[in-house]
């Protein structure tokens, strides 16, 4: 009788540490952000973006930081690095702009983008330089 | 206030006149990396803002602590809210001077550079070296500098002390291109 307890005791103690150990392996493992099927945090023309960080980049930060955000401009500017696409939304009149830096694979996919076009993507805000900086974006539009 | 305003903008209209006297990058890449024991991090960022001012061979970085890019997410989480705490300090800074940069040619060179970095509100004097090509299209900047963690009054919680590195080695690439706006 009292061995039948210590094998169901054990039994207990071990799947509860193996839990343990496969909550933690997930909690390890979790994934990133996947822009391309999150629904965005905010919408708003690339102009408008830029003035809020332009007039108080504090209050920007604790707005958009780390936010998804969906952002139509026209592009001003593609270039390159060395493994994604960069594409810049900017006003003619403005001095700074929004940098919107594709995904790898959106990289890959992006074809017949022109300059003066307008375009709607989503990325996460990492803040602002001279620029307002948006990483992993996908296109929309 | 406004006679200093108009002041600056002269200022910055005379420096523009001379043309191209800055050399700049916004898409410059940093990386970190830590070697320990229980496992090896390492994290990228290509959005980092370099100018350089060719008349004096100041150097002016900027980096944003969120662009840098883990592995794993929950890196990058521990990173962002436990150790530089980027939202209270969204960038680090690092401000030099690039030493005898009248004498540099299209040649690949070894070059000291000297400067405050500034890391989760901390300003450290640094010293280092780093591979520079100078052309009249291009400045290109490589090189790595080790940095002490506790050096910037970052916390490392003991659970996870075998799993950071105490000295992280930092490595940059920076191509500048003349900048006429």
């Amino acid at each position: 009788m009292i061995k039948k307890t210590k094998i169901k005791i054990t039994i207990f103690l071990l799947s509860t540490a193996l839990v343990i150990l496969f909550i933690n392996i997930a909690i390890y493992n979790k994934p990133h952000i996947n822009v391309a099927k999150s629904t965005p945090d905010i919408s708003l023309v690339s102009q408008k973006l830029l003035n809020d960080f332009e007039n108080d980049e504090n209050l920007a930060n604790s707005k958009y930081l780390e936010q998804i955000i969906q952002v139509t401009g026209k592009i001003s500017e593609l270039s390159k690095t060395k493994e994604n696409l960069v594409v810049t939304l900017n006003n003619d009149n403005s001095l700074g702009s929004v940098m919107c830096h594709l995904s790898v694979e959106e990289s890959k996919k992006a074809k017949g983008l022109k300059i003066g076009e307008n375009i709607t993507l989503k990325g996460v805000c990492t803040g602002y330089l001279m620029d307002v900086i948006l990483i992993k974006c996908v296109i929309i539009n | 206030m406004k006679t200093l305003n108009i002041l600056l903008c002269l200022l910055c209209f005379s420096m523009l006149s001379h043309g191209q006297q800055r050399f700049l990058t916004k898409q410059g890449y940093t990386s970190f990396f830590s070697s320990s024991p229980m496992e090896d991090i390492k994290a990228d960022n290509n959005q980092v803002l370099s100018i350089i001012d060719t008349s004096t061979g100041t150097i002016a970085i900027s980096i944003l602590m969120k662009s840098f890019q883990f592995e794993k997410s929950l890196m990058q989480e521990h990173f962002n809210e436990n150790y530089v705490e980027s939202d209270k300090y969204p960038k680090a800074v690092f401000k030099g001077q690039i030493a005898n940069f009248e004498g540099l040619n299209n040649n690949e060179q070894e070059i000291n550079i000297n400067g405050n970095i500034t890391i989760h509100g901390v300003t450290k004097q640094i010293q280092t070296t780093a591979k520079i090509i100078r052309t009249d299209k291009n400045i290109s900047l490589k090189g790595k500098f080790p940095i002490e963690v506790a050096d910037f009054d970052i916390e490392i919680p003991s659970v996870v002390v075998n799993n950071i590195a105490k000295t992280i080695e930092v490595t940059f690439e920076l191509d500048h291109k003349p900048y006429n706006k």
